[in-house]
């Protein structure tokens, strides 16, 4: 007859209730592994293309700059309109430019700047308008009305551009992204900063 | 005492008047600073917070003690009085110090609520990189 030890005994049994309790907990569903979630914040270097951190970076630097500013202040106070309009993408890489003025607005709005929109969103603003207004469905006093849109007082705008350089060992890349803020009435630039992103790869 | 010494500071701050945390007086900038594994290069060797037009002015100086470049990641984390952070998680931000250099970093808090602060601090030669992709020595450098 074999005699075990308790302590023979106890380990296994620990690990099988620790693997056990590993496969019931978890709230994943069924996968290979071959699939996991990264850190959205986390400092991106696949390539030297312009990626998330240079967008978040882009999008920090300004928002940080535009609320220092006395005009954005001012119309955090009396309410007073901001637009986005499209940045131009001068880079020799396509990405939607909307990343960052979308962030940079969002970030603003958190501190209570109120913003219009434009561009690309205008055309469901029109048709919900249409609709509530022509299509005889809605009661009138229940219906948003026509001609009550507040037009902007100010817009940002601004580019991306790019130089790119390579040697025969190393790619090196130059972005700067130029913003500014405009009265819209009077086309005075009230307000401009860069954000500069050297990024470098040994080929 | 310590705990009072930095309520003092703090409210200094909100009154407008700067306020400089040193090394030396009973690690004040131990206190604000989260080092994601030791550094053994790279250092806070000066730190000034002041709230001006509502915004929460930072001054931060990295000194690297190394003769080679360093890299740097770094992010802020902001809170009101009572600790409760008053903005989503920042993005990492990579920062290259060159060797025996003394960088300045100033940064204005995102939000009008942010009181207080803490620094987050990693360098890649320590462990818990929060990195993705090719960053090794040698890989693509980010500044």
């Amino acid at each position: 007859m074999i005699a075990f030890k308790p302590q023979t005994l106890l380990l296994p049994a620990l690990l099988a209730l620790s693997l056990s309790a590993c496969q019931t907990t978890s709230p994943t569903a069924a996968g290979d592994g071959s699939v996991s979630y990264g850190d959205a914040k986390a400092v991106e270097t696949v390539t030297t293309d312009l990626g998330s951190t240079d967008i978040q970076m882009i999008a920090e630097k300004m928002t940080q700059s535009l609320l220092q500013t006395p005009e954005v202040q001012t119309a955090i106070k009396k309410r007073q309109l901001l637009m986005a309009s499209p940045v131009q993408n001068k880079t020799s890489e396509y990405f939607d430019t909307r990343l960052i003025t979308d962030t940079i607005l969002t970030q603003l709005q958190k501190n209570g700047v109120k913003y219009v929109i434009g561009g690309e969103d205008m055309q469901n603003q029109v048709d919900e308008l249409r609709r509530q207004n022509q299509s005889g469905l809605y009661k009138k006093s229940k219906s948003a009305k026509v001609g009550n849109m507040e037009g902007a007082k100010y817009r940002l705008d601004g580019s991306i551009s790019s130089i790119v350089k390579k040697g025969s060992t190393v790619k090196d890349v130059y972005y700067k992204m130029n913003l500014r803020l405009i009265e819209i009435e009077t086309g005075i630039v009230e307000w401009s900063d860069e954000k500069e992103i050297r990024k470098s790869a040994k080929r | 005492m310590k705990k009072i010494a930095m309520t003092a500071a703090l409210g200094l701050a909100l009154l407008g008047t700067p306020f400089i945390l040193q090394a030396a007086e009973g690690g004040s900038i131990a206190s604000k600073v989260e080092e994601l594994g030791k550094m053994t290069h790279l250092k806070v060797s000066d730190m000034r917070a002041v709230k001006r037009d509502g915004l929460l002015r930072i001054q931060v100086t990295i000194a690297n003690s190394s003769s080679d470049k360093q890299q740097l990641y770094y992010r802020f984390r902001w809170l009101d009085d009572d600790g409760f952070t008053v903005w989503e998680e920042e993005p990492w931000k990579p920062e290259l110090i060159h060797g025996l250099q003394k960088k300045v970093i100033s940064v204005v808090s995102p939000s009008f609520k942010a009181t207080d602060f803490r620094l987050e601090m990693q360098s890649p030669e320590n462990e818990g990189a929060p990195f993705s992709g090719n960053n090794a020595p040698g890989g693509i450098t980010n500044q």
